[in-house]
């Protein structure tokens, strides 16, 4: 196991290491210039591209790039959005909305995914079945920022309960938890529905296993076969389609933030983009790339808790 | 064969009807089916692929999918009929007082649990044992299903086990619960020739070991002739042909199953070996009469029209089909199987 998960970090770093050459290449050699400030001097101009470092080859930027980030967690300077602003500060302010955002949907969307595939399984083409897999479709077709209008309306305007916008200025946790509540709901129908859905199946094709069959001759009940063999088991399959998910649901915030005015990391990205901030846009890049990989890993690494079959195979 | 008749009979089943609800409509798959099963004997069911009798034996266990319904019939056990029993009351019976090997030992084994636990599983949940008791039972059994290097095994998954060895694990399971009737369901068709030959031997040991009483299904009659005390041939979701092992093998009276034994393989066969034309019935509208007679070459006009009873050859010998009313036209066997049936009575008798 020990040496699986370090051959997965292996991949990993190595992958996170591609991608950071990939969007500093990619975005730095955009024909934009950093600085067209008309109202800054030239001189000045050239004195902060040298002190930046722009005034030298690409490969020498590279590495003053590379250097910054593994020495110092230095990625720059943002120079439009935030002038001056160093660039891991500005994400830095930015993160806590984002993340309480998107952990707490993924913290309501896995559970109730569970609970709803797994009651749909059990209950096959019966009422509860068929209720669940309408939601279903409607939660994966309809797109999250539909909801978070359809929400927004219902619980502000026709009942309000929750606040309409995110409160930035909510001197308390709970307050601020209670302004991003709606958006939270909005984002986690559609992964929910999504981990509901490949649940479903899973069981479903578990539940008439041969195994769940040997389960019940032996003499278990039919709740000991579902849980101790059925349940574990559909979770493997499970487990894959959570990366798609979690990026779908970093995605998702994108435009979620902006309906809900919640100051996170999704806007920050166009912004920076349109706008040129290079070392910011680099800086998101590899930001959400760092999320995905990370998510990565940790299904892996789930991977070969739940099966044996890879743990065991990979140690050969 | 006097003697067999006096031990008392175990398990009966009686005029067995099982039918399933599909969108092509009601499929009816098994049509009365009647046997018994006597205390030490091995009774095998032979028939093709959807004659009925797996299905036959998952309505024994209590295990028909959900859109199979039991129309009619009995299966009596210990004073029950286990036809009516609630599935909390079948949790007594399988398991501890029936065991069912299955047909994969690939697709019966959770892949990702221990051997071991998946032994001691129904012992500590179903019979309360402890962890350690169950452990060491557990080992037990694995050892005298012939597994070697126990306490590594038991501790390993199931694709770390090779076929044999696996159903080897299946065969543990079923005898975890110190069962009295082993069902055992195609146990040989998805291994190798070689292993299938110790598996069977495996069985009869521990049948003799356990004083087990054993329902064997099998399409492979070349299995049978070493398992069987007596065979139920089976077609189309009923019984054609039922006899001691011997009559059904030496004295065969109904056409299918001497079309089966015309179809067996041999070594000494030089020509081209028979095939049974065509396919079995649909079984959501079964022909009416003999469901063999599309494909009977011996098959007479009532055949098609109506069903034949079960005929008396001798008092265990029974056939279904016209051609042993006594109005019938008189037909022989092909002489191909008769020259094949003196072979193996010749090999029979040399064996003992």
């Amino acid at each position: 196991m020990l040496k699986y998960t370090l051959r997965r970090w292996g991949a990993m770093m190595l992958t996170m290491f591609i991608i950071m050459s990939l969007s500093f290449w990619i975005i730095r050699l955009m024909p934009q210039s950093i600085f067209e400030n008309p109202e800054v001097a030239p001189e000045i101009q050239r004195l902060l591209e040298a002190e930046m470092h722009l005034d030298k080859p690409m490969w020498v930027q590279y590495y003053y790039f590379l250097r910054g980030i593994i020495t110092e967690r230095d990625f720059g300077r943002s120079v439009k959005l935030r002038p001056g602003m160093e660039v891991f500060k500005v994400i830095v302010s930015r993160i806590k909305p984002s993340m309480v955002l998107n952990f707490f949907s993924l913290i309501l969307a896995i559970p109730a995914g569970i609970i709803l595939g797994t009651i749909a399984a059990l209950q096959r083409n019966k009422w509860p079945d068929n209720l669940i897999s309408f939601l279903v479709v409607i939660f994966i077709s309809v797109p999250s920022f539909v909801f978070g209008a359809v929400l927004q309306y219902l619980f502000t305007f026709k009942f309000p309960i929750f606040p309409t916008l995110y409160n930035a200025s909510a001197s308390s946790f709970r307050e601020m938890f209670r302004s991003l509540t709606l958006p939270i709901i909005a984002l986690a129908l559609g992964p929910a529905a999504t981990i509901a859905r490949y649940l479903r199946g899973e069981l479903i094709e578990t539940l008439n296993s041969e195994f769940l069959l040997l389960a019940r001759t032996k003499g278990l009940t039919r709740t000991q076969a579902v849980v101790r063999h059925a349940f574990r088991n559909s979770l493997v399959p499970i487990a894959n389609t959570m990366i798609p998910m979690i990026t779908g649901i970093m995605g998702g915030s994108l435009v979620i933030e902006r309906i809900f005015a919640v100051p996170g990391m999704g806007g920050q990205l166009v912004e920076s983009i349109v706008v040129g901030d290079h070392f910011l846009t680099v800086a998101l890049l590899i930001w959400y790339s760092a999320i995905s990989l990370i998510t990565i890993f940790i299904v892996d690494i789930s991977y070969g808790l739940i099966d044996p079959r890879i743990r065991i195979g990979g140690e050969k | 064969m006097a003697e067999r008749d006096k031990r008392d009979v175990i398990l009966q089943v009686k005029d067995l009807n099982v039918s399933f609800r599909t969108y092509g409509g009601i499929v009816r798959a098994v049509r009365g089916v009647t046997f018994d099963l006597r205390r030490g004997e091995t009774v095998a069911i032979v028939g093709e692929s959807g004659s009925g009798k797996s299905v036959t034996i998952k309505a024994i266990m209590g295990i028909l999918p959900s859109n199979a319904t039991i129309e009619s019939g009995e299966i009596l056990y210990g004073g029950m009929d286990l036809t009516k029993l609630t599935e909390e009351e079948f949790h007594n019976i399988r398991g501890k007082r029936i065991g069912l090997i299955f047909q994969d030992p690939l697709s019966a084994l959770n892949p990702i649990m221990k051997v071991g636990n998946q032994i001691m599983e129904a012992l500590i949940l179903s019979q309360k044992m402890s962890k350690k008791a169950a452990r060491q039972r557990a080992l037990e059994l694995m050892e005298a299903v012939g597994i070697p290097d126990v306490e590594r095994r038991f501790n390993q998954y199931p694709f770390q086990f090779s076929g044999g060895m696996r159903q080897r694990i299946v065969i543990a399971i079923a005898l975890a619960g110190d069962p009295e009737i082993l069902i055992c369901d195609e146990p040989t068709t998805a291994l190798d020739v070689t292993v299938q030959a110790r598996i069977l031997e495996l069985i009869n040991k521990i049948k003799e070991e356990r004083h087990l009483s054993v329902i064997f299904i099998t399409h492979d009659l070349g299995v049978v002739a070493t398992m069987a005390d007596r065979v139920n041939v089976m077609y189309a979701g009923k019984i054609v042909e039922t006899g001691t092992s011997e009559e059904v093998f030496f004295e065969p009276a109904h056409p299918y199953t001497w079309a089966l034994l015309s179809s067996m393989p041999d070594l000494e066969t030089k020509e081209r070996l028979f095939s049974i034309p065509g396919t079995p019935p649909n079984m959501i509208s079964p022909p009416p009469g003999d469901a063999f007679s599309v494909r009977n070459r011996y098959a007479l006009r009532i055949d098609f029209e109506k069903e034949p009873p079960l005929f008396k050859i001798t008092d265990t010998h029974y056939a279904a089909t016209w051609l042993l009313h006594p109005k019938a036209p008189r037909v022989e066997m092909p002489e191909a199987l008769k020259t094949r049936i003196e072979r193996m009575r010749r090999r029979a008798v040399g064996n003992e």
